[in-house]
């Protein structure tokens, strides 16, 4: 499953864009060993009448989706797998759109998480110039060929798919100057992660959004292994002025604050303000939500293409905060600030069956964040100093980061 | 904490509330069960409130329920004495002898409510406290609240009378709002808990009637998880609300929202409705001096709290 990316010309409408997903297929050439998603397979294709049923379903309830613009987003498995399919939708979308003079012509893009195998391809080209001015494409590569290797790797066969993506990110980065990718970080990659930062920096790609996995799948002593290449990380991007033009997410300089209870209770996710809808045309608060991404638990629900959304399945998700979800470990930590969460995972990996209990498998690799986020800043800002650059205008030379993930 | 045992006596033991029990087929709570049931009343400390079937209980039943002190809820065609008399059908209700004492609950859809306030009016001066429970909240729509406004405003209306005429008659609808300051609700998994003939707790008799997990056994114990949620301080919509006398339903709330410490729109609006309505005869009842002008209930421009979340 690709991971979803945000593009700076998504930043322009961030925040107040709906975000609508179509699950155009459970299929994909890759088995990604971390992937979440279990319930991948090559029969459920997202039929035409159910992806114009919901458009119609969308564009037909104007009043319930206010939001200034929209991204209408399209993942698997691999969307571009189903690059027809997709090309009806978008053309579909677009004219009914203006038909309808609705609010969202003219301020809406489509969005695309892609592994990057068929970037290449003529039809999935043909596309791109066709909708070139409202697209935005993240192709995801995890670093250096092992480490990409080591967990993206063809299904039934085990070969990595390295080269067969990396031979299009010359022709993406043409195209989308400037994209970030995104990287997911699960327990045998942590000892690559220098190197696999480094490595998307020399390809050309400046800017590298990473996480850890939410799941429960760290072991003893992985916290130490994390922070100790962080901090090896963040000699390499300092000693050699890396930070000046490329930027990794891990170091961000208001990371590791204490949150206030009151003034910073938001809620992390933004699950359930999206809508994302499989190939049977129900509706989910997320994809994360759907059957095929969970373990324990039954999909979470919210209607269907020929009902509707069932607004009281919502009011859950519009009335989280944080506070309400964490324990009090959490609310008390003093290092809180930037600690993520996924409702998806939380919802998955609960006790009952609530989005409230807030899962913390991933707090000692926050914290080890923290220690090495604390030590790139500092050195840099002495660096700076060192070199005349007062802190205050420290971030003039600094490159700021332009994506804004909302996973 | 724990306050209240519910024990379910029968499979076919009574609704009281908004679930609807749709077991016809009798399954009696087995004798050591029960005991066990009120050892386990007794040791928490546990006040216990039986909820009987319409058949007649075997005497070694009777005699074990009368080794504690406790409440009971039972149908209107059962042959115990009731602290709580529970009426399925309008029929029924109206025809009923009704003695001096005892509280009455009425379960009844929306649209036979609506149907039937004068009806209402000559049980409402048999008794001292009358709730009325609807069973179908969750399937109300926009003309149904309509009409359930209308209803309560006619509601009012035979209140005022009534306590014009010096009675002090309770109806949960309405009065109960104006003699609260803070919420006062079910408190199910918080204040009460509900043992069932398999000998298994539920959160509340509804949870065990629609098959959803047990919380413990008798056997191993009570085990809530995810306890806070079912208290009011984890609850965002109903934490800020006013509507004290909302049932704040949580049986309601997982099957409408999935979430138990989430109301639906529903539940949220017919008691605000109340609400307002319960705002407008203590009005009235402090204007001919029956009420301390002191008191107060604000005026408010929602019917759903969740509709004004941004304004929190």
């Amino acid at each position: 499953m690709e991971a979803i990316i945000k593009s700076q010309n998504e930043q322009w409408r961030s925040g107040i864009a709906k975000g609508i997903t179509f699950i155009v297929t459970k299929d994909c050439q890759l088995a990604c060993k971390y992937c979440y998603l279990v319930g991948k397979n090559s029969k459920e294709r997202m039929p035409w009448s159910i992806a114009k049923q919901t458009v119609d379903y969308i564009l037909d309830h104007e009043n319930d989706f206010k939001e200034e613009s929209v991204i209408w987003d399209f993942i698997g498995g691999e969307p571009f797998l189903e690059i027809d399919l997709i090309d009806k939708i978008c053309d579909y979308i677009k004219m009914e759109m203006f038909r309808r003079n609705h609010h969202w012509f003219n301020s809406y893009r489509f969005s695309f998480s892609t592994n990057g195998i068929n970037y290449h391809e003529e039809k999935i080209q043909q596309f791109i110039e066709k909708n070139r001015n409202h697209l935005s494409i993240g192709i995801t590569i995890d670093g250096t060929r092992q480490k990409h290797d080591l967990n993206r790797v063809y299904k039934n066969s085990e070969r990595g798919s390295y080269d067969d993506v990396v031979k299009n990110i010359p022709l993406w980065q043409f195209q989308f100057p400037g994209m970030g990718t995104k990287v997911t970080i699960s327990s045998a990659d942590l000892p690559y992660i220098k190197e696999s930062v480094l490595h998307l920096f020399s390809l050309g790609i400046p800017e590298v959004n990473i996480n850890c996995v939410f799941e429960d799948v760290w072991k003893e002593g992985d916290d130490l292994i994390f922070q100790n290449q962080l901090i090896e990380l963040a000699d390499a991007i300092i000693d050699n002025g890396l930070y000046e033009n490329n930027v990794c997410s891990f170091f961000q300089e208001h990371l590791g604050k204490p949150l206030d209870r009151k003034l910073q209770n938001q809620n992390w996710c933004g699950a359930g303000k999206m809508l994302a809808v499989d190939a049977a045309g129900i509706f989910y608060p997320c994809t994360r939500f759907a059957q095929y991404s969970l373990r324990d638990k039954k999909a979470w629900i919210i209607g269907n293409v020929n009902e509707g959304i069932d607004k009281n399945k919502l009011r859950g998700f519009l009335t989280l905060d944080r506070c309400t979800q964490s324990t009090k470990e959490c609310i008390d930590c003093e290092v809180a600030e930037g600690c993520a969460w996924c409702q998806g995972e939380n919802y998955d990996a609960a006790d009952t069956c609530t989005a409230f209990q807030r899962s913390t498998a991933i707090c000692k690799m926050h914290k080890a964040r923290v220690r090495a986020n604390n030590y790139y800043w500092n050195k840099l800002f002495r660096k700076l100093e060192l070199e005349g650059i007062e802190r205050e205008r420290a971030n003039e030379h600094v490159k700021q980061p332009q994506m804004k993930d909302i996973c | 904490m724990l306050k209240y045992l519910v024990i379910l006596l029968d499979d076919t033991s009574t609704s009281f509330c908004h679930y609807d029990n749709r077991k016809s087929e009798s399954r009696l709570m087995p004798i050591e069960t029960l005991k066990g049931g009120i050892r386990f009343g007794m040791m928490e400390n546990l006040m216990i409130q039986f909820v009987y079937p319409v058949d007649a209980l075997p005497l070694e039943h009777l005699k074990a329920i009368e080794t504690i002190d406790h409440g009971v809820i039972a149908p209107s065609g059962s042959p115990v004495s009731a602290d709580v008399v529970v009426f399925n059908d309008w029929d029924t209700f109206l025809k009923f002898d009704y003695p001096d004492m005892g509280t009455f609950v009425l379960r009844t859809d929306s649209k036979q409510l609506c149907e039937n306030p004068k009806y209402l009016e000559s049980v409402l001066y048999q008794v001292t406290r009358l709730n009325i429970v609807l069973t179908d909240i969750e399937t109300m729509n926009d003309e149904d609240f309509e009409k359930y406004d209308r209803f309560l405003d006619e509601l009012r209306g035979i209140m005022k009378r009534l306590y014009l005429k010096g009675y002090q008659t309770q109806c949960n609808l309405i009065t109960d709002r104006i003699v609260l300051d803070a919420m006062n609700n079910c408190n199910a998994g918080t204040e009460s808990i509900t043992l069932a003939p398999n000998g298994k707790f539920y959160i509340c008799p509804g949870f065990y009637y629609d098959g959803l997990d047990a919380v413990g056994s008798l056997e191993d114990g009570l085990d809530i998880k995810n306890p806070q949620l079912y208290r009011l301080d984890h609850a965002p919509l109903c934490r800020i609300c006013e509507a004290y006398h909302c049932k704040r339903c949580i049986w309601l709330n997982q099957k409408t929202t999935i979430e138990v410490n989430t109301p639906s729109h529903e539940q949220c609006v017919v008691a605000h409705m109340e609400r307002n309505q319960a705002r407008l005869l203590l009005n009235e009842l402090q204007d001919r001096g029956i009420y301390d002008k002191k008191q107060e209930i604000k005026e408010i421009s929602y019917l759903d709290p969740f509709d004004v979340k941004d304004e929190w």
